[in-house]
Order: C-alpha cells, then structure tokens, then sequence
C-alpha cells in the first residue's frame, strides 16, 4: 500500500450523514493523497465537502456521519474504514488540526503553558516538567513567538488574535506530528497576519518534513502556499494537479468559474485594485 | 487595583442600608404589635404603657436611626415573645440550619452534577432521560409533600429513621434528603444546560482533536467552563435556604432559623422577624460576594 513517498492516502472515501431519516451522502468516492513535506490543498465552496474530508482523516465527524466506503490511511496503516475507526491512537499525536478561529479553539480557563503541558504530557510518555517547558518553549520559538515566556504565562484572552492561532497551530505541532490538517485556519485573521501564518505554514512543511491538508475556500491564497490542490464540488474530487495546471489549465467548467470569481490584480474591471 | 475594592466595598454597604431598610419598613407596616402580645381585653392605657415601652411612640426616624445604631453594635434588639436578644437566639439557630443546609446541598451537588454531566454527554440515553425526570420531578414536588411521605415511610412504616427533631446524624437524613430535592433537580438541569453548550464550543473540538482523554475534555476543559453558573446556583440557593428553609424545619420539628422566623411571624415579634430578616439579607450578600471571589478564582477573564 504505502508507495514509500505517501504519507496521507485516502482511497474511494464515501461517507453518509443521517439527517431525520434520510441518508445523505457527503462525500462520494473521494481519493487524495499527501507526501511528506507536501503542501496540498483542498478548495472549493461551502458545502462541498473539504470539511468533512478533513475531520474525517481525524475521526472527528458528528455522531451522525458514518464512514460508508474507502478508507484513510496514514504512513501505510489503515485508520479509518467503514469497519473501524483507529483515529484515536493518531489524534494529536501523528496528525494535528488547526481550526478556524482560534480565539475559540483555546481553552479560556488554562495558560498556554498548561495547554501545551497537556499536549505533551498525553502524548509523550514519561515526559519530565523540564522538558515540558523547553518543548513548549521551543515550538513557540518556531512559531516565530519572540516573547515566550510571557506567552507561556497568558490567557487565551491576554493574546492578540495572530499570536493566538500561532499557539494554536504550536498546539497541533507540539508532538511533531507528521501530519497536519488546516482547516480554514487563516480566514480570521486580517490579510497581514494571514500572511504570516501562511510563511509558518509553508516552513513547517519545508523545514520539518510535515504533510500538510490546507483547506480553504480562498484559491488565491492556496495557490501561495500549496503544491497541489484538489478542487471539491458536491462531495467529490472534481479536479487534482499541481498548482500552475490547475490555476492555469483547469479542465473542469466549476474550476474555471471558481478562478472567474477571483477578482484580478491588473485588470481595469477589478473593484478591489 | 484598590480602587476596585473600594467601589466593591461600597456597593456592598449601600446594598445592606438598603435591605435593613427594607426590613425596618416591613416590621412598621405590618400593625399594632401591642394588640397581639396583649390581647383583645387589654384596655388602651395598658397598650400605650407598652407602645412606649418599645420605642414604639417615638417618630419614625428615630426608631430608624436607633434601629441602624443597634445592627452596627451588634445589637438587634429583643425578642417580645422569649424576653431574650434576637442576635443571642439567632445564632443558637444558627448551627443547625447549617447543618440541615449544608448537608442537603452536598447531596444536592453529589448527585445532581454527575447526572447533569453524564446528560450532557450521552444526550438522548437513559441517563438523560433521568435526569429530566429528576429536574421535572424535583421541581413539581411541594416540599412539606416530600417531607411527610418520607416519614411516612422511613419513619412510621419501616422505622428506619427517627421522625422528627435534632441531635444525631440519624436525625439529619430525612430533613437533608428533603431539603436535597428541588436544588439537586435545578443543578441538574443546569449542569445538563450548560454542560451540552460549552461540549460544542469550538475548544472542546480543538481538545479532541489533540488526542486529549475523554476524561479530561469532559471534567477539564468542559466542565471548568460550566461550572461557573452551577456554583451562582448553589451557592445562591444555598443562601435562600440559610435564611429559612421553613417548611422542611416545620415538618421534621428542626430547630433552626426557618422555625424561629415561623414563631416570630406568628406572634408578630417584630424584633425578632426584622432582626432574621436582617441576619438573612447580610448572609446573602456576603454570598453574593462570595460567588464574584470564585467566579475570579475560576475565570481569567474576570480577574
């Protein structure tokens, strides 16, 4: 199975939500992989699944979602498939997922400290406080946090909003996992910071090796920092390459009319220039 | 920093003027007292003999002024009924009701938060389903219905436990159980209410999602979160009981501060029902206090 160069592989994934007493399929026969180091991105409108195909490889679907057919499997092994669901002996530990706004993706009772300590201490057993605090510390170091140890000490609350996704995203990093799952993680924040966040991004991929599910409806910015995206429509998987074929060649009419929405930088007809 | 305090402070006594006030307002314009202590042959000199005798023939504001010196000395005056101080028989109440209040409110805690929690995350199972029968239940039941049935049983038909009155922990299951019932359904209720808001709060996902045990995203990060609205309840209710949990002391013959403020109402001992009235507004702001301290304590964001 695992070709040596894949480390997220999801084959043929169907999966079905029951709403009142309707079976509604939310994805259909989804394939997608990601290497390591790679930056892949999953695009597409609301409703068209990316969601759900990233909580999927995490195992964080609502009760009424069922895997129905396909599987995920990470560095070779199986962790979902409509028989079994083994997310939980990865969650964390070799996939992270960083969220949508991350004020509230932080506990506001805990210091980051705390919320690191935890990660770390569920995660790497036998793990002394000094240690604690030097992986803690130094994951906040590579998200370019210049005063650690103030951070370490703050409240969710006490943080500015790019300061606190960057404790986000050290969170779902913190156990150097091989793979990390982003989903719509930039859309709160102010173009600046986006931008910011995307360097750290693409250096986490570049630097450490990480594979990296960059979901996002906006295709100026996946085209910034992805190397392949993947164009969902209606559950499924309507278009895959690199970057530069897909912006510059798509086949598929939904392609097209997504870039056709994306205002242009040069053009005269662009309200935004 | 200290100015907080300060404006703390302040808005603390302005709120206990304000309820003594209350409380020397309700004592004056519930009537004669001299026509119920004396009786209806006594003749109008002997009334006015004892009009004067209390104070009561001074103008209103003295009595007001000479009320408000008395609770800064500690001094809430006499009882008409017992010839003793109100403060001296108050506090004998004391011990008990705390004791009644306390344990009813442990059992309230003990049982009403696990159920509210396990609720909340299994919504739709059994243990929900318990839950709200015990919320709806709690809630409808009158407590002097409860009290006697539970006598009735464990009392009179199984003679398990003693019927009525203090001194041993025997004595203490009944009035507690009886009085446990309303605040367990409404922490129940509650815990349930707050506990399923905050499990869909997106750190709650976030906690999942870094493998964290179930254990601790329920009890930890959850929990942590709702509890605050559960302790402003128990500690409120807690307050409201303390200051007379009437019928459970009525039916079970508890010597507490609920029984008192029942014989002082009925013989129009108006000293001694302004000075529970008293006794009662102060404990409950000081609760009130209390709350803002944990609320601190738990929230940074309140700090």
């Amino acid at each position: 199975m695992n070709a040596g160069g894949t480390l997220l592989e999801v084959s043929d994934l169907t999966v079905t939500a029951a709403v009142m007493d309707r079976s509604l399929t939310l994805l259909h026969g989804v394939s997608l992989t990601v290497a390591p180091g790679e930056v892949v991105g999953l695009v597409g409108e609301s409703g068209s699944g990316k969601t759900t195909l990233a909580r999927s490889v995490l195992g964080l679907l609502e009760s009424n979602i069922t895997i129905a057919g396909g599987s995920i499997s990470l560095r070779g092994e199986e962790i979902v498939s409509p028989a079994a669901d083994r997310t939980v002996s990865i969650r964390g530990k070799h996939a992270g997922m960083v969220f949508q706004d991350a004020s509230r993706s932080l506990n506001p009772l805990f210091t980051v400290r705390s919320q690191l300590a935890e990660v770390l201490r569920r995660h790497v057993p036998g793990i002394g406080k000094d240690q604690i605090a030097a992986r803690s510390a130094q994951v906040l170091e590579r998200m370019r946090i210049a005063d650690t140890g103030r951070v370490l000490d703050s409240y969710p609350h006490q943080l500015s909003g790019g300061l606190r996704q960057r404790v986000a995203i050290g969170l779902a990093v913190v156990t150097e996992p091989a793979l990390v799952v982003a989903d719509e993680c930039t859309t709160a924040l102010d173009v600046t910071t986006q931008a910011e966040v995307v360097v750290l991004l693409r250096s986490l991929a570049a630097d450490l090796g990480v594979g990296l599910l960059f979901v996002t409806h906006d295709l100026m910015l996946a085209s910034d920092l992805c190397d392949r995206i993947a164009v969902m429509y209606q559950g499924e998987i309507v278009e895959l390459g690199a970057v530069d074929t897909v912006l510059l060649h798509p086949e598929v009419d939904y392609t097209k009319r997504l870039l056709a929405a994306v205002p242009q930088w040069n053009g005269a007809t662009s309200p935004h220039a | 920093m200290i100015r907080r305090i300060l404006i703390r402070v302040a808005a603390v006594l302005v709120t206990l003027l304000i309820a003594i006030s209350i409380a020397f307002a309700l004592g004056r314009l519930s009537g004669d007292p001299t026509a119920s202590i004396l009786g209806p042959m006594a003749t109008e000199g002997q009334r006015a003999d004892l009009r004067a005798e209390l104070g009561l023939d001074q103008p209103l504001l003295l009595q007001y002024f000479d009320y408000l010196g008395g609770i800064f000395t500690g001094d809430l005056g006499n009882s008409l009924q017992f010839y003793q101080p109100n403060l001296t028989m108050i506090l004998d109440r004391v011990p008990f009701t705390l004791q009644l209040v306390g344990a009813g409110m442990l059992i309230a805690i003990v049982i009403g938060v696990p159920l509210g929690v396990l609720a909340a995350t299994r919504e739709g199972s059994w243990w929900d389903r318990a839950a709200s029968a015990l919320a709806l239940l709690g809630q409808s039941i009158p407590v002097f219905w409860l009290g006697m049935m539970l006598v009735l049983l464990f009392a009179v038909q199984w003679g398990l436990l003693p019927a009525g009155q203090s001194g041993s922990v025997q004595h203490l299951v009944l009035p507690a159980l009886t009085m446990s019932l309303y605040p367990m359904a409404h922490v129940a209720r509650l815990t349930r209410a707050t506990m399923s808001d905050v499990l869909r709060e997106p750190y709650i996902d976030a906690a999942r999602a870094r493998g964290l045990s179930a254990g601790s995203i329920v009890w930890k990060h959850a929990f942590k979160n709702a509890s605050l609205p559960v302790l402003t309840i128990v500690v409120l209710q807690a307050g409201t009981l303390l200051s007379g949990a009437v019928a459970v002391e009525y039916v079970y013959a508890w010597p507490g501060l609920g029984q008192l403020a029942l014989q002082a109402i009925q013989f129009r001992d108006f000293p001694l029902v302004q000075a529970i009235v008293v006794f009662g507004a102060i404990t409950f702001v000081l609760l009130n206090q209390l709350v803002d301290l944990l609320h601190a304590l738990i929230d940074p964001r309140v700090r």
